[in-house]
């Protein structure tokens, strides 16, 4: 699930530049604020250069855009850019089926906490592949601590917050609390090597079709 | 076409063995709580468990049970499972899945000691900082919501999930033969965005140096935005969904007379319960508001006469609502709209027994206009002691403006109507539901209830599906209908809004139940509005009405009676309006055709939609192998068909469909 934000204008107006545009508009996730209106007022502003706008859900599924591109085929061969406003993925789609057209994307793309897995959440997973959560009563230090230490806090932390940003919790302290809560602070004895940075650039890399 | 290739996006593998081993070395007893987990293709082999047990050889009787559970990172859902389980005090829990869900079993069960057995696998290469995700589909695209897109400098390409290095200023000069350095296996990702450039006959020129803003997105934007996002799907009820609502198309138009239809079709079967039986002949004048049908049994209604005129045929027509050829009694308008004489005003309502209330309630025909169509004399009397009385106003489903024009046109009319009701059932708390887009609706109601202190106005939160019955006792008496229960279960009756109209109108004015507000609106219409409607208009008049004119119209526009998300698809113009009629849909066919079905991708949406907390991927796995059966192990009697989980299937499944005869076969499995 991944959320977008529109690019600045005057980034998006530059790109477009007095072309024909046609537009692709993806609703298909849209889960906290979907920028409908902004898109709309920026559209407004080059409207007489736009030959045909798709909106659609799911941009990200590479089979249903091929279907739609197939059915727009004549707007998007007189068009001499695509805009995309969608996230990264679906960006990523109609360029590798559009390959011979310059395709621009409208949007920034991030993605909200925990949602690797179904829902929203408190907490995030880094897909670090080893996971150390046997040794932190369950609290994530990677994704929870904005330095990612392994191996206990760092000693900024102030009254229990963290230093890089006073509003979150120090996740160390946290931990610590945890473990005290189930007796078993001797898990914090153990020193952690670095992190393989090998494993984790190959496995996602090498990932197959089923 | 093709199938596309799906790549599997399992998010974790079991540890290695000897970690494992280690873990179990150090536990006594241990519960085994699993995610069936998400993002592949949909298969029976979700499960790591026996290979877990293959693992652990002898040290697996240290394992004292264990759950599969599907989407365990589900806040809401899967929190109520595990803590229904119970486990001793001395039991630890071990984990099989991703990060997110050994955190969620953990601050669950904040007082045991969790165990992951298994590691996430990574998704994106540059995880250098947290990466993100891979929207929604099974593709190869990855996304690592960077918030600061290099995709327009780089041809569509991302460099930041597909070179090993993250490189955002071109290749680090190692690849050999375009194969990268770090992994010979791996295509060197630069090459490719140079290669895209040169086919479009553009020059890959980077003007300036792009450095990576780690701070970006801030940890407090995204946290804020969960947080959000949280909120507004835990808003009033579990599951559901915000479709735009369209109303404003018709919202602030008057109710207006429909133009008379030049013939009716009136079906003998317009409500729950058994066929009434005809009482005229063909050939023979009737007069507006006659009686035609008699109810045959105790949950039937007579059915009545909208014009008058004379019956030029009894024929079967398709019925707008089942789609199967039923009964109707067609009859010619002489347009003089002769009243019929039972049709009288009674002078002493107010004086009125109980029994003589719910006596004219049913001769008159009055049935449920929220669309289900359940006598109400039958509901009205209800086998158990009710204390509760709830008005629904909600009209969840977008387009519809009917209710809303009936509580802003009618108040009065309805309060009266309510207090009749209060009278039946003996009740003093009445509750009115509205959704908060109707705020004129609410403006004047609040202003008529004045007078009547008991009864309570409430503004709802607008979500959709918070007119169905069930979740609108949730929200407002926080009483929880049980599986397959009805609301007198728990103390309540739940009247449509138009339904207290048409009570109103039948004691007050003595009019049957011949016509009714309907909202016509939807795409590309001329003409859209609300209008007072005569029971029997065929739809091809409001077909002509709507566009001006007559035309081919099935190929190009869909119909539906009701709204767009659970309205029924009209497939015959000879079909007529009903009583459960609560307006028309036309909405164009979209001009892709979703020809192929697609798979199952277990994404998860249907479940956290799903306001009956379903799980609705099990209808459609199951269907699709004709275990039909099978569906009733997950009480697809529970579902309400609100149409949540095929609004927003990533593959276009029609789930609907599949639940629709699950069900039927769950039935005809009760009655033998």
């Amino acid at each position: 699930m991944l959320v977008m934000q529109v690019k600045p204008e005057e980034e998006i107006l530059s790109r477009v530049w007095g072309r024909r545009v046609f537009i692709f508009e993806c609703f298909g996730c849209r889960e906290v604020h979907f920028p409908e209106e902004k898109i709309e007022t920026l559209v407004e502003k080059f409207k007489e250069k736009v030959i045909g706008k798709l909106s659609c859900d799911y941009l990200c599924r590479r089979e249903f855009v091929q279907d739609y591109i197939n059915e727009y085929c004549q707007e998007i061969e007189r068009a001499e850019i695509i805009l995309i406003f969608s996230c990264g993925v679906g960006t990523q789609v109609v360029s590798s089926l559009l390959e011979d057209k310059i395709v621009y994307t409208a949007c920034d793309t991030l993605y909200l906490n925990g949602f690797q897995g179904l829902t929203v959440q408190d907490f995030n997973c880094n897909q670090c592949g080893e996971c150390y959560l046997n040794y932190t009563g369950g609290i994530c230090p990677l994704t929870n601590c904005p330095k990612g230490l392994l191996n206990g806090p760092c000693g900024g932390a102030k009254n229990g917050k963290c230093e890089v940003n006073p509003e979150a919790d120090c996740a160390w302290e946290l931990i610590y609390n945890r473990l005290k809560k189930q007796g078993r602070l001797n898990l914090l004895k153990r020193v952690f090597p670095p992190r393989n940075y090998q494993k984790i650039i190959t496995e996602s890399l090498l990932r197959k079709g089923v | 076409m093709e199938k596309a290739k799906l790549i599997d996006y399992t998010k974790f593998k079991l540890k290695p063995r000897e970690e494992i081993e280690e873990i179990f070395k150090r536990v006594n007893r241990i519960f085994i709580i699993e995610c069936l987990k998400c993002y592949r293709r949909f298969d029976d082999n979700t499960s790591e468990f026996p290979r877990l047990l293959d693992i652990l050889g002898e040290a697996g009787r240290k394992i004292s049970g264990n759950i599969g559970i599907d989407f365990l990172c589900n806040n809401f859902l899967s929190r109520k499972k595990i803590l229904s389980l119970e486990f001793p005090f001395d039991e630890d829990i071990g984990v099989i899945s991703c990060g997110l869900g050994v955190q969620f079993v953990a601050q669950v069960l904040e007082g045991k000691s969790v165990y992951a057995l298994a590691d996430s696998l990574p998704q994106s290469a540059n995880s250098t900082t947290e990466v993100g995700f891979h929207g929604i589909s099974l593709q190869e695209e990855k996304c690592a919501g960077c918030s600061e897109c290099y995709l327009n400098l780089t041809g569509g390409i991302c460099p930041l999930t597909r070179c090993a290095k993250g490189l955002l200023n071109g290749p680090c000069g190692g690849a050999k033969n375009g194969k990268c350095e770090v992994n010979p296996n791996i295509d060197c990702i630069w090459e490719k965005i140079y290669e895209r450039f040169k086919k479009q006959g553009r020059r890959l020129t980077l003007n300036s140096v792009q450095i990576r803003n780690y701070s970006r997105p801030s940890l407090n934007l995204r946290k804020n935005l969960s947080v959000q996002n949280q909120a507004r799907r835990g808003e009033s009820f579990y599951g559901g969904l915000y479709p735009p609502d369209k109303k404003e198309n018709t919202a602030n138009k008057k109710i207006e007379n429909f133009p008379e239809p030049e013939i009716v079709t009136i079906f003998l079967s317009q409500h729950t319960g058994k066929r009434a039986r005809p009482l005229v002949k063909v050939g023979e004048r009737v007069l507006r508001g006659q009686k035609i049908g008699e109810a045959e049994g105790f949950v039937s209604v007579p059915v009545h006469s909208s014009i008058s005129g004379k019956v030029i045929s009894l024929k079967e027509e398709i019925h707008p609502a089942s789609l199967k050829k039923e009964l109707a009694l067609i009859i010619e308008n002489d347009g003089e709209n002769l009243i019929d004489p039972s049709a009288q005003p009674f002078r002493d309502f107010r004086n009125l027994s109980k029994d003589s209330l719910l006596k004219i309630i049913r001769e008159k025909g009055i049935v449920g206009l929220g669309g289900a169509m359940f006598p109400t004399a039958v509901k009205l009397t209800p086998p158990k002691p009710v204390d509760t009385l709830l008005i629904n106003g909600c009209e969840c489903e977008p387009y519809l403006n009917s209710d809303n024009r009936v509580m802003i046109e009618y108040p009065e009319e309805i309060f009266e109507g309510v207090k009749i009701v209060q009278k039946i059932l003996e009740v003093e708390k009445v509750f009115i539901g509205v959704e908060d887009n109707k705020s004129e609706a609410l403006k004047i109601l609040e202003r008529h209830k004045e007078k009547i202190p008991s009864i309570k106005l409430l503004s709802l939160k607008t979500k959709y599906p918070q007119g169905a019955e069930k979740m609108l006792i949730k929200k407002v008496l926080d009483r929880e209908v049980p599986p397959g229960g009805l609301p007198f279960d728990v103390g309540v009756i739940v009247l449509n809004i138009s339904t207290v109209f048409a009570i109103y109108q039948a004691i007050v004015k003595g009019l049957p139940l011949i016509q009714r507000v309907i909202t016509i609106s939807g795409e590309d219409l001329k003409k859209s509005g609300n209008y007072l409607i005569k029971i029997g208009t065929p739809l091809r008049e409001i077909v002509t009405h709507s566009f001006g004119e007559k035309r081919e119209f099935f190929s190009e526009y869909e119909l539906k009676m009701g709204g767009p998300m659970m309205g029924i698809s009209q497939t015959h113009l000879d079909s007529a309006v009903i009583k459960g009629t609560t307006g028309f849909t036309i909405l164009k066919k979209s001009s892709v055709k979703v020809s192929e079905e697609r798979d199952c991708i277990k994404c998860g949406r249907c479940v956290e939609v799903c306001p009956m907390q379903l799980y609705p991927h099990y209808y459609v796995f199951y269907g699709k192998r004709g275990e039909w059966e099978k569906a009733k192990d997950y009480k697809v009697e529970d579902c309400i068909e609100c149409g949540c989980c095929e609004a927003i299937c990533s593959s276009k499944i029609p789930i609907l469909s599949f639940i629709k005869k699950e069900k039927e076969y769950a039935r005809n499995a009760s009655k033998t």
